[in-house]
């Protein structure tokens, strides 16, 4: 009889919350299909609090319109340890990325202790994940324009808003490879580090001192890259970066065979100024690098939500060839 | 006709790709004598055409592109559209004018593979860049696919699919935001594709290429014989990150050339940096093969 209770009570609360897709715990979120932002954050307060020993919430700073920007702290102790750090959702139409970023989470939660490879990462190094790097981007993308990239910030002088914010950076700021009509999807903005969302994660990096590996993830074309985007000479750590793109993209094939391909921003893309990785390269941040993901465009942006698996699982695969790298070459 | 293998010569400096192949292809594009080709194309080396070793990077990719857009309107059949696979081999030539002619060899996938079935198709073309300015010129062969009779009925069972489809104008977006396209409206979204290949191809430049990515329905008309189709679609270009609406409105009928008229917004110039929200100055061009 008591089960009988208990199990009509458990489908009442289900069906309360089934309309706002209110997952009770990260098992019985579904990482197959696209969240909203207040999803999201839901996901990365859960995740937290079941695992309060390796995952903690920081927030790095306010959106534009005033959103919390958080990062997700995998620790397991130490002090300021050399750090990972992982960013997605930088553009926010490019959904498979935010989407990739929430099954990478829990997947730390549930390797850390089973993998060694991801054990000996953690026991030594802390890594940094940026779910919703673009909040305001992403909160736009759902409510009036799916295929939203900048942010939303105001410029004045133009009734025109947002500001790429992978031209942002300060490197290679102003010269060619981004744009300066504030209408156009490569703005760069009036100044390096003029938007909130950029400056949070500069100041996060430099109050923080111990990065040794920075990846910010895209879609889509399928492709790794290092730097630079701004200049056509090669970074002094060509032949390394070039290596370690080479193994991480073997690593990500073999799951599925999806191809990617790898090199330069600059010789594989296009030319690009302002972007994230020439500017944490500058830093002193080696292993920096920037990932395109699914697909090469037969569904571009609107990537089927049935892919967002197969994508995470082997773009973690590629990740996981960084940062073990990372972690055996320290500098 | 039999085409005789040439023995191969020594390659030239700076010339990183093995002649041979390429001396095959273009005899047989001579022979074929495909879509017209535009005065100066005669032999490589004449009309001041100088090869360029260098290779701007992705010429090869934009080329092929553009010639398998051409391809798929020509053969204007929504169930035998190709994608491109992987370009094989490849040499470029410019002029004064800064015009490119690039030979290339390429594979292809069928843009609706089928389950299980991965089959790789070759094409062998030539494509003239005119300088950024629109409708490169090409020439374009491609190995069979899909046999030809299968390919006409596949295609008058779309039309005959199409035909009783109806209340089209409550589809907002196809695909959806998450990326989802009904099974049911799945041919629309090829007939798009086809008509869409037309405006992509007349768009691509050696710098700009084209992905569709959202379409719209703004008028289904099936009364007449053909089917009668009125769409907007939006065009992501790459290499600008621009969204690009277009208007396009085409006629099919299974085995009759695609006939399409289009109009896009214009990509911005920084002079004609005007506001609105999705940003894109106005400049329409009617453009059509009709």
């Amino acid at each position: 009889m008591i089960e009988d209770v208990q199990s009509l009570l458990d489908e009442e609360q289900e069906q309360m919350f089934a309309s706002q897709s209110w997952a009770r715990s990260t098992n019985t979120f579904n990482y197959a299909t696209y969240h909203t932002l207040r999803e999201i954050y839901d996901f990365m307060d859960l995740l937290a609090a079941e695992h309060p020993q390796l995952v903690s919430k920081l927030q790095i700073g306010s959106s534009y319109e005033g959103r919390p920007i958080y990062v997700l702290k995998f620790s397991t102790g130490g002090n300021n340890r050399p750090a990972i750090w992982i960013d997605t959702g930088i553009h926010s139409r490019e959904w498979v990325t935010q989407a990739s970023g929430v099954w990478f989470a829990k997947k730390i939660t549930q390797d850390y202790g089973q993998d060694p490879t991801l054990t000996a990462i953690l026991d030594n190094m802390d890594i940094f994940l940026e779910i919703v790097t673009n909040p305001d981007g992403f909160a736009f993308t759902h409510s009036k324009n799916r295929l939203w990239r900048k942010t939303r910030s105001l410029t004045s002088g133009s009734t025109c808003i947002g500001v790429d914010p992978n031209r942002n950076w300060d490197a290679g700021f102003g010269k060619a490879g981004a744009s300066s009509n504030p209408c156009s999807e490569t703005y760069r903005g009036k100044f390096a580090n003029s938007e909130v969302e950029v400056k949070s994660i500069v100041d996060f990096v430099k109050d923080h001192r111990n990065i040794k590996a920075f990846i910010s993830i895209h879609s889509y074309s399928q492709l790794l890259l290092y730097p630079f985007g701004y200049k056509k000479e090669s970074p002094a750590d060509k032949d390394e970066l070039d290596q370690v793109a080479r193994s991480a993209v073997e690593a990500l094939t073999s799951l599925y065979g999806t191809k990617f391909k790898y090199g330069s921003i600059i010789t594989t893309i296009y030319q690009a100024s302002g972007g994230t990785i020439d500017w944490t390269y500058n830093q002193g941040i080696k292993y920096s690098f920037t990932f395109e993901l699914r697909d090469t465009g037969r569904y571009g942006f609107l990537l089927p939500a049935s892919q967002i698996v197969p994508t995470a699982q082997e773009t973690w695969l590629a990740l996981l060839t960084i940062m073990e790298h990372t972690l055996n070459h320290p500098y | 006709m039999q085409l005789r293998r040439q023995p191969l010569p020594a390659p030239r400096p700076g010339d990183p790709y093995p002649a041979a192949p390429l001396l095959a292809l273009l005899l047989l594009l001579a022979l074929q004598g495909a879509a017209a080709a535009p005065a100066g194309s005669g032999d490589p080396e004449d009309s001041g055409w100088r090869q360029d070793a260098e290779l701007p990077r992705g010429l090869l990719s934009q080329a092929a592109r553009a010639a398998l857009h051409f391809f798929n309107f020509r053969a204007s059949s929504p169930s035998a559209l190709r994608v491109l696979a992987e370009v094989k081999e490849g040499r470029a030539w410019i002029n004064q004018k800064k015009e490119y002619k690039v030979d290339l060899a390429f594979t292809t996938e069928l843009y609706n593979p089928e389950e299980g079935k991965e089959r790789l198709g070759k094409c062998s073309a030539r494509v003239f860049f005119r300088n950024e300015k629109p409708r490169p010129a090409i020439n374009i062969t491609c190995t069979r696919l899909i046999e030809k009779k299968t390919r006409q009925e596949e295609d008058y069972r779309l039309y005959k699919y199409m035909k009783q489809l109806q209340n089209l104008l409550d589809v907002v977006s196809i695909p959806d935001s998450h990326g989802h396209i009904d099974p049911s409206l799945r041919p629309i979204w090829d007939l798009a594709f086809l008509g869409s290949s037309y405006v992509m191809w007349e768009k691509t430049t050696q710098f700009l290429h084209y992905y569709m990515a959202q379409l719209s329905v703004k008028q289904w008309k099936t009364n007449e014989d053909a089917i009668d189709f009125d769409y907007t679609v939006l065009l992501h270009e790459f290499s600008t990150q621009e969204m690009i609406p277009c208007h396009i409105h085409l006629v099919w009928y299974p085995g009759k050339p695609l006939k399409v008229k289009y109009h896009c917004q214009e990509l911005q110039t920084p002079e004609e940096a005007s506001g609105t929200e999705e940003g894109s100055a106005v400049a329409p061009t009617e453009l059509s093969n009709f």
